[in-house]
């Protein structure tokens, strides 16, 4: 069978679609070009930096050397990396799970639009918008050995409390105050997600004879399982690259009980010469936070999906 | 404008913020017989920003043409905004508080063939094979008691009489019963630091090439004088000589602990007499060398106060050594620098309080001044480790502990 040979018209009409389609292609990278060089600038070419200098004994200052997995072997080895990195588990965990927590109880409290709930969200998200160097030495000032907790103890002739000296309580410390700090942030998101549980269920399920306790349990925390979600990956990964409220509560002590990963890195490892081996802990730590934030979202889907099902 | 200007205009705006990203500046001012010296200074409470403006006033009154440019470090140490600078190729002329290490030499410029440097202190001390890298203005030392004179009164106690290990140990019981904490240390680096100024006048004055023994593996922190400081340090934590809660204080608020007289004895460098003079407690705090076991008075650990190294890739390099010259050879501009950090330089005075006499007069019957830097330059990092684990002593740790973990941790350094 033969087909119709196609008429000039057509030929028209079919380079004008191509040129068409050349010029949104062309529209659409020129749109594109300048965030993908910002991003290729500030993000891949520091990380593939990163990743060869990990692979280098640099010193920061003269030429490096390239000596293979060398630094990753000494990760492994390095006491001093092995208590960070437990550190930053046990912060990371229960910071985590305490920011989540309190911020889903404080959010279910104050769900409903009333003044006074905008108040106490306000109050709740105010922490999070002060410099955490601030709130760590607001905190030492507060809980360190001549801090005001333990001024008035003492005129009560008790303590001092080792919210500071002390390797254990001093971890605790910082525990509480990262969640003090931090859980604000998902009372804001909470809310939000709160605010789009359409209000049929709720009345349905109390019509029912369904519990404030049964509603949330059964009905409004699955329905914002995609924000805890967020809000899990979100203060997982922070937490796993918390600084600066180390340096300003604890300064990484006592003896070191309080130093995490990032303070490690900042405060010993690049504040010296030993800078490739400084980035095969900053390379750790990028891929250790890579892999949580993809298991957590994993899991959370598949439970999701489960749920649904 | 069409679709194709907005392209042309947004790859151009692209292009002018990559060009202007990548393009280093300059050092030299772009007027003809201008130059701009950029200078990596340290900010403290005693060198503000505006101590360091004031001083470089006068420079500038003197040297027309010439424009000296602070370069704060921020939140970072002074050698880490320098490797920041070079490896942004924005390098700085002249680096402030950078002492070079045999790792780092070459990035400065030697400064052997100066005449005038020859005359600086401690300019011996801190070679590095045979070369100079590093000038400074004068001296800090740092193995000083700081008493209050009150405290010693109560409990009877005569300061000059204090010299050796068990005397020392005998003043603290009375302090104690007394009512007084018998001596203040605080958390952060000043736990480290105290042991360092009250250990090394002991047992670097014996042996001053410790370190670089040490270094060579031929000894060992466990099989060491430092061996009977890590128990001294222990058994008087043990006997509340040191108070364990002074873990959670901040070095500022450890002094003012000392200052406000909840304390009877404070370890600390010459740098602390500023402190005093501030708080007008000069004349109620006297200062004697730490004690040891051995001679009277011991060498005092000591360093070069306000180190100036010009960088090797300045563009601008013959000033940048005019301007260091200056600093640390002219009589105005040595004095002002002395006063404002409490350092000290045989030849110059400048007006002190009794505590900061008394802080040179131990400088001047000092037999040695101990000067880790050069080839007895720990390595990298031994602070930070050596804080961490005089530290555990207050946890629980061991003076066993201590030494095998600091052995451990320095033959991984490599």
């Amino acid at each position: 069978m033969r087909l119709p040979a196609p008429s000039p018209e057509s030929d028209r009409h079919a380079t004008g679609s191509r040129r068409r389609r050349f010029r949104d292609a062309a529209m659409s990278a020129g749109m594109l070009a300048p965030a993908v060089v910002v991003y290729t600038v500030m993000t891949i070419v520091p990380v593939i930096v990163a990743v060869y200098l990990s692979l280098t004994d640099w010193n920061g200052f003269s030429s490096a050397t390239f000596i293979g997995l060398e630094n990753y072997a000494r990760l492994f080895d390095d006491p001093d990396t092995t208590r960070a990195a437990l550190v930053t588990l046990v912060v990371a965990f229960f910071g985590a799970v305490g920011m989540l927590g309190l911020g889903l109880v404080y959010a279910l409290q104050l769900k409903e639009r009333r003044w006074s709930n905008s108040f106490f969200r306000t109050l709740a998200y105010y922490p999070h918008v002060i410099s955490a160097l601030i709130l760590g030495f607001l905190w030492s000032a507060i809980l360190g050995t001549n801090g005001a907790i333990n001024n008035t103890l003492r005129d009560l002739g008790i303590g001092p409390v080792g919210f500071l000296f002390d390797e254990n309580l001093a971890v605790i410390t910082l525990v509480g105050v990262i969640v003090w700090a931090g859980f604000g942030f998902n009372v804001v998101l909470f809310v939000a997600g709160l605010q789009t549980v359409p209000r049929e269920l709720i009345e349905a399920a109390q019509i029912d004879g369904a519990s404030q306790r049964q509603i949330n349990r059964r009905i409004v925390i699955p329905m914002i399982s995609p924000v805890v979600t967020v809000a899990m990956v979100l203060n997982l990964v922070g937490l796993i690259k918390v600084y600066d409220i180390v340096v300003s509560l604890t300064d990484g002590g006592p003896a070191g009980s309080t130093e995490t990963i990032a303070y490690l890195i900042l405060s010993r490892s690049f504040a010296g010469t030993d800078v490739g081996f400084a980035t095969a802990q900053a390379v750790g730590l990028m891929v250790v936070s890579a892999a949580l934030s993809v298991v957590v979202t994993a899991l959370r889907n598949r439970q999701d999906r489960a749920a649904s099902a | 404008m069409n679709r194709w200007r907005l392209l042309a205009a947004a790859a151009t705006a692209v292009a002018l913020t990559a060009t202007s990203a990548c393009g280093g500046g300059g050092d030299t001012g772009g007027e003809s017989g201008k130059t701009t010296l950029r200078m990596i200074v340290n900010i403290t409470p005693n060198l503000t920003e505006q101590f360091w403006n004031k001083l470089f006033d006068i420079y500038e009154a003197k040297n027309p043409g010439v424009t000296v440019q602070l370069e704060h470090t921020g939140t970072i140490a002074a050698e880490a905004k320098l490797r920041q600078d070079l490896a942004a190729g924005d390098p700085p002329d002249i680096a402030q508080h950078v002492v070079p290490t045999p790792e780092t030499a070459e990035l400065f410029v030697d400064l052997s063939g100066e005449a005038w440097a020859a005359k600086t202190p401690l300019f011996e001390d801190y070679a590095i094979g045979g070369k100079h890298y590093v000038v400074g203005v004068g001296e800090q030392i740092q193995s000083l008691v700081f008493y209050n004179k009150k405290a010693f009164a109560k409990a009877g106690l005569d300061a000059e009489k204090i010299r050796t290990i068990p005397q020392f140990e005998e003043a603290m019981g009375k302090l104690k019963k007394a009512g007084y904490v018998p001596l203040q240390t605080a958390g952060q680096w000043v736990t480290g630091a105290q042991f360092s100024m009250l250990a090394d006048a002991g047992v670097l004055t014996a042996d001053p090439e410790w370190t670089v023994k040490r270094k060579k593996g031929q000894a060992t922190f466990a099989g060491s004088g430092y061996m009977r400081y890590y128990e001294l340090y222990k058994s008087w934590l043990d006997r509340g000589f040191l108070d364990k809660s002074s873990l959670g204080l901040q070095y500022p608020d450890g002094q003012a602990a000392f200052l406000r007289g909840d304390s009877a004895m404070y370890i600390m460098g010459s740098y602390f007499v500023p402190a005093a003079d501030e708080a007008g407690k000069s004349d109620d705090i006297g200062v004697f060398p730490v004690p040891t076991d051995g001679a009277y008075p011991p060498g005092q650990f000591g360093n070069m106060a306000q180190p100036y190294t010009v960088v090797q890739q300045s563009d601008t390099r013959e000033a940048a050594i005019d301007l260091v010259e200056w600093l640390v050879t002219d009589e105005e501009a040595i004095k002002i620098q002395l006063a404002a950090d409490g350092n000290l330089r045989k030849g110059f005075a400048y007006d002190v309080s009794s505590l900061g006499d008394g802080v040179q007069a131990i400088l001047d019957e000092a037999p040695s001044v101990i000067v880790k830097q050069g080839e007895r330059q720990p390595v990298q990092g031994y602070p930070e480790e050596l804080n961490t684990r005089i530290q555990s002593l207050f946890t629980g740790a061991s003076a066993g502990d201590v030494a095998a973990k600091l052995d451990q941790w320095w033959d991984s350094q490599g």
